[in-house]
């Protein structure tokens, strides 16, 4: 094997370690960070939500999913004379859930998403079954939202939604790079790959059109960027959100008629029918 | 602040290759760091080093660049590590729990005798 350099070394030019340090200019961006947690925790869980798979999860980045990792990437053009970069991801920031399709909901404790927010997810899925699973706020910039699943979601993903020029117009885009949560979701995947693709080109449409710009065009990549499967996540079945919420649909008879008791036992408990 | 462009340059020291990251990793960085690591590829080493002692600024999008390069690493069944992150660095590769899928290690010294080069 050659120990030739493959590209022009940088050694003559690289002076020691610490005085690289000193020469590279940081940037401040500890702000747009969350602060690191072993566990979610979920804040002002409203009524109605079913509120499952989220508190004291772990969260899952691609590399901890199962299947094939995949990079998607959904895009519309909307003129930057409507609205900038900064314009747009300002106000998806702040009106996030809005933009979801019918009949999907996303609750964060607080109206703007910062970093460090976990949401709570229910979600259309199959039947009368509403998938409850959650999302940690990773990132917050003018440019870009990024979001990270927890274990037990149906993918460990990362989703980027931002935006940015491309000359006369500001191109918006959500990007998830993920793999299939565990071997379950993993058998799902051809359905929860197109559902995925409805849900995000929906989701592009209802931004351009809260801008005003109607019927853009949704355009679409898909590159696979790591083949093989990752068989230590099997174990990622035991937090499998679609199936825990099943369960949740199937029990919901049980706790109804456990409530009374559970309201004498406690006068004091709210119980709201989650 | 003006925006550091990135750049990413390899050498090989037997069977490790070492990817010395300068500027911003950011959506600007995916196309470079895509080459850099074609150009790893060619050498057939079986570790890859990551130099993040020149990087000023690691936004989401870089981090999804650095995800994907470590899912081609991992199909091709190479090892990466790291080594020069700031502790604020260390700390986002937490978030991130990218730190689950490489070793990091404070300088090149270190990661070098970490991951065998020199045996």
């Amino acid at each position: 094997m050659s120990d030739q350099p493959t590209t022009p070394s940088p050694a003559e030019a690289t002076p020691e370690p610490e005085q690289l340090e000193a020469a590279a200019v940081r940037r401040s961006d500890a702000g747009n960070w969350a602060k690191v947690s072993p566990t979610l925790h979920l804040e002002n869980v409203p009524e109605g939500a079913i509120n499952l798979n989220v508190e004291g999860r772990r969260t899952a980045s691609p590399m901890q999913g199962f299947g094939k990792m995949w990079q998607k990437t959904y895009s519309v053009r909307i003129p930057s004379s409507i609205a900038s970069p900064t314009d747009v991801v300002t106000q998806w920031r702040a009106a996030f859930s809005s933009f979801w399709p019918p009949g999907n909901f996303f609750y964060s404790p607080f109206t703007d998403l910062s970093p460090g927010d976990v949401a709570l997810l229910n979600l259309k899925a199959v039947g009368r079954v509403k998938l409850s699973t959650g999302m940690l706020v990773m990132y917050v910039d003018d440019e870009a939202i990024t979001l990270m699943t927890p274990v037990g979601h149906f993918f460990a993903a990362f989703n980027t939604f931002g935006a940015h020029s491309d000359g006369d117009d500001t191109i918006v885009q959500i990007q998830p790079l993920f793999r299939s949560g565990d071997p379950i979701y993993e058998m799902g995947m051809p359905i929860m790959s197109r559902m995925e693709d409805r849900f995000w080109a929906q989701t592009l449409r209802n931004v351009a059109a809260h801008f005003g710009v109607e019927d853009v065009e949704v355009t679409q990549t898909k590159v696979c960027i790591d083949k093989k499967r990752n068989w230590a996540a099997v174990k990622n079945v035991r937090h499998n959100s679609l199936i825990r919420s099943i369960l949740y649909l199937v029990a919901t008879p049980f706790r109804w008629i456990a409530r009374p008791f559970k309201k004498d036992a406690d006068p004091d408990a709210q119980a709201p029918d989650r | 602040m003006p925006e550091q462009r990135f750049d990413a340059q390899v050498r090989q020291e037997g069977s490790v290759a070492t990817m010395d990251l300068s500027g911003e990793i950011n959506r600007g960085a995916d196309d470079r760091m895509t080459s850099a690591y074609d150009d790893v590829a060619k050498t057939g080493a079986a570790t890859i080093l990551l130099n993040f002692t020149r990087v000023g600024y690691i936004n989401s999008t870089g981090i999804a660049v650095i995800v994907a390069m470590l899912g081609r690493a991992r199909n091709d069944g190479r090892q990466v590590s790291a080594y020069g992150l700031t502790d604020h660095y260390k700390h986002l590769f937490d978030i991130t729990r990218l730190s689950d899928f490489m070793n990091i290690y404070d300088d090149e010294s270190t990661a070098l005798a970490g991951v065998g080069a020199g045996a």
